[in-house]
């Protein structure tokens, strides 16, 4: 057995057994860069929950996902999977416990749907070994979930970026690992594709899978996400429940822009989730729900 | 049979092929006929069994070691930059191992020490290696960044090509003369002790190369993409861009400079039946021994008596060749 599922202690653990992936007080900054690019960020990604991430632009969503991944070696602080520390979980160990969706990724060489699909195997298998039954039925069940099964034999480059998208997502499930963080997967989406891949998180939850999702949707997000976090500049702004998350007090100030939230009219099981509704510029704003002063630059540490 | 074995059958029969017409065929009357009498053990002509031992036969071996060790290499580099342009060139290998082998000719050395040249050449080529290197380290800053790995060995070629210009302008005539063969490819000093030791130093490269094919299948997609499925990207490419680059440098140093055979054969293979490394990398050995066996034959024969350097009938039939496939996998 490795290292890696064999917790040292049970804190890391749910009650399935399944892994939580925790970061404590991380921070990282990039080679010369002026500023930090994550500082003391606290993150935890425990089974059966969703969380979600947002924030504006450069506010270092990716640079988390990375770091939680092991990508990035965090400066501080420390990233946890199943109570073990990442640096001490070898490669392929940690991949069948940590799937993870990247932004985007392009490549020159060409390759079928199934046969990027396949590659979600890597980690269950050593170097000369054949792919068995249960690692064709992990293949054939995660193209069936995210409905790409009727594309298995098309050239990734010849797909839409929805497509594209659930491949990849396709492949991360594949892993069959029980953690899994997706970078900003309904970027590009059109509405239906965006609401059926939060269905699929949503059901992949129910399945006891611990999610992290970088989203900009702050709707989706505060329908679909058991927790946000709230990031700006590195700093975690808020974090909890999207109603204790998503005020006008809280985004005004992160994103530099009016707005208003009502509540998710319904009908559905999410109505009254707060909704995010940005004003326009040529909006005379009547009395606002903070006191905090029109969007310009917010306080920071 | 699986389309594996069907295909990997096409192409070893397809070295044997070339194997037997590289042997057959040459500037003396040696010909099939007395090929097929060595074979079955009746040979009446002793010089025709020696120009068929000792002079065609290891050359032909030599031919496919580093046709195959070119086409493998090629696939590696191309895997490890995600370019499918990467090639024993663009690193500045193939330069470093000019270099070293015009170096040794310059010197004079040659004549007296004929086999400092072709250890010039080895000295050369991992010199380039470690140049490229560091310069891509430093200037990466711990990471190796693929787009600088190119740049500097871009860079490294280019000086290394200016160093062998200035060097032959000191020469006379025949050391020019000399180089600039060997510099073109050539693999006219084939025998069966040179193939041996040849031999050894490619098979544990090529091990190591072909056992990383998966790994290699998933650097394709991405450096970020492999490290999340499980790969351990730094290790995967130290040791395979270590392991290409000896495997260049050693069929340099036993023939020359020899272009296109890394470019063109992994990417023929490529085009006709896919990415997946667990099959492109063992075929692109199979059909980069038949593709210089045949090369190395044209050389031979075309302008017989003369004998043109193996490197130069690379290029010519490479490029054809390259276009032909280009426009084909467009299309399709």
């Amino acid at each position: 057995m490795s290292a890696a599922s064999r917790p040292s202690d049970g804190d890391g653990r749910g009650a399935g057994g399944a892994p939580t992936l925790s970061g404590r007080g991380l921070a990282y900054r990039h080679p010369r860069a002026e500023r930090p690019a994550l500082l003391d960020v606290s993150v935890e990604v425990s089974p059966g929950r969703l969380l979600a991430v947002a924030g504006p632009n450069g506010a270092g969503k990716t640079t988390l996902i990375r770091v939680l991944a092991g990508l990035l070696r965090p400066e501080s602080g420390e990233v946890r999977l199943g109570g073990v520390g990442l640096g001490r979980i070898g490669d392929r160990d940690r991949a069948r416990m940590l799937a993870v969706v990247p932004q985007s990724e392009a490549s020159p060489f060409p390759a079928t749907v199934e046969e990027t699909v396949e590659m979600g195997r890597y980690p269950h298998l050593r170097p000369w070994e054949r792919a068995s039954r249960s690692d064709r039925a992990a293949v054939e069940s995660a193209m069936w979930r995210c409905h790409v099964w009727e594309l298995a034999g098309r050239e990734l480059g010849g797909l839409s970026g929805g497509e594209a998208q659930r491949v990849r997502i396709a492949r991360a499930l594949a892993q069959e690992a029980p953690v899994v963080l997706l970078d900003e997967p309904t970027a590009g989406l059109d509405l239906r594709y965006a609401m059926e891949l939060f269905h699929l998180l949503a059901e992949l939850r129910g399945d006891g899978l611990a999610l992290l999702v970088v989203t900009h949707d702050l709707n989706l997000a505060a329908r679909f996400a058991d927790r946000i976090l709230l990031l700006d500049r590195g700093v975690a702004r808020a974090q909890g429940r999207p109603t204790e998350v998503l005020t006008e007090a809280t985004l005004e100030p992160v994103y530099e822009w009016p707005l208003r939230l009502v509540g998710h009219p319904g009908p559905g099981s999410d109505t009254g989730a707060p909704q995010t509704v940005p004003l326009r510029r040529d909006t005379d704003p009547p009395a606002r729900a903070s006191e905090r002063g029109p969007p310009g630059l917010p306080d920071l540490p | 049979m699986s389309p594996y074995g069907y295909r990997m059958g096409i192409l070893g029969a397809g070295v044997v092929v070339a194997a037997v017409l590289s042997v057959s065929v040459g500037a003396s009357t040696v010909g099939p006929t007395d090929l097929v009498e060595l074979l079955l053990g009746r040979s009446a002509d002793p010089a025709a069994e020696a120009i068929l031992l000792q002079l065609r036969l290891p050359r032909a071996v030599l031919a496919a070691l580093v046709g195959g060790a070119l086409a493998l290499s090629g696939c590696a580099f191309q895997a490890l930059l995600r370019n499918p342009l990467a090639e024993p060139y663009v690193l500045g290998i193939s330069g470093g191992a000019a270099v070293g082998a015009v170096g040794v000719v310059v010197s004079g050395l040659a004549v007296a020490l004929p086999w400092l040249l072709p250890l010039g050449a080895f000295a050369g080529a991992l010199g380039a290696m470690a140049l490229v290197l560091q310069i891509a380290r430093s200037a990466s800053r711990g990471t190796l960044d693929t787009r600088v790995l190119i740049l500097s060995g871009v860079i490294v070629g280019a000086f290394f090509n200016a160093v062998i210009l200035l060097l032959l302008l000191m020469v006379d005539a025949e050391s020019f003369r000399s180089a600039i063969f060997w510099m073109m490819g050539n693999l006219g000093t084939a025998s069966w002790g040179s193939n041996a030791l040849l031999a050894a130093l490619l098979l544990p490269a090529v091990l190591v190369l072909l056992s990383l094919a998966r790994p290699f299948n998933l650097l394709l997609r991405g450096e970020e993409v492999a490290h999340h499925l499980g790969a351990s990207v730094a290790r995967v490419r130290l040791v395979a861009y270590l392991a290409g680059s000896l495997i260049v440098a050693a069929a340099v140093a036993a023939a020359g400079v020899i272009g296109f055979v890394g470019l063109i054969v992994p990417h023929a293979v490529r085009l006709a039946w896919g990415s997946d490394h667990r099959f492109l990398m063992p075929a692109s050995v199979l059909a980069g021994a038949a593709f210089l066996l045949l090369a190395d034959t044209a050389a031979r024969v075309v302008a017989a008596p003369v004998e043109l350097p193996t490197g130069v009938v690379t290029a010519v039939l490479g490029v054809p060749c390259f276009a032909a496939l280009l426009i084909r996998g467009g299309r399709r």
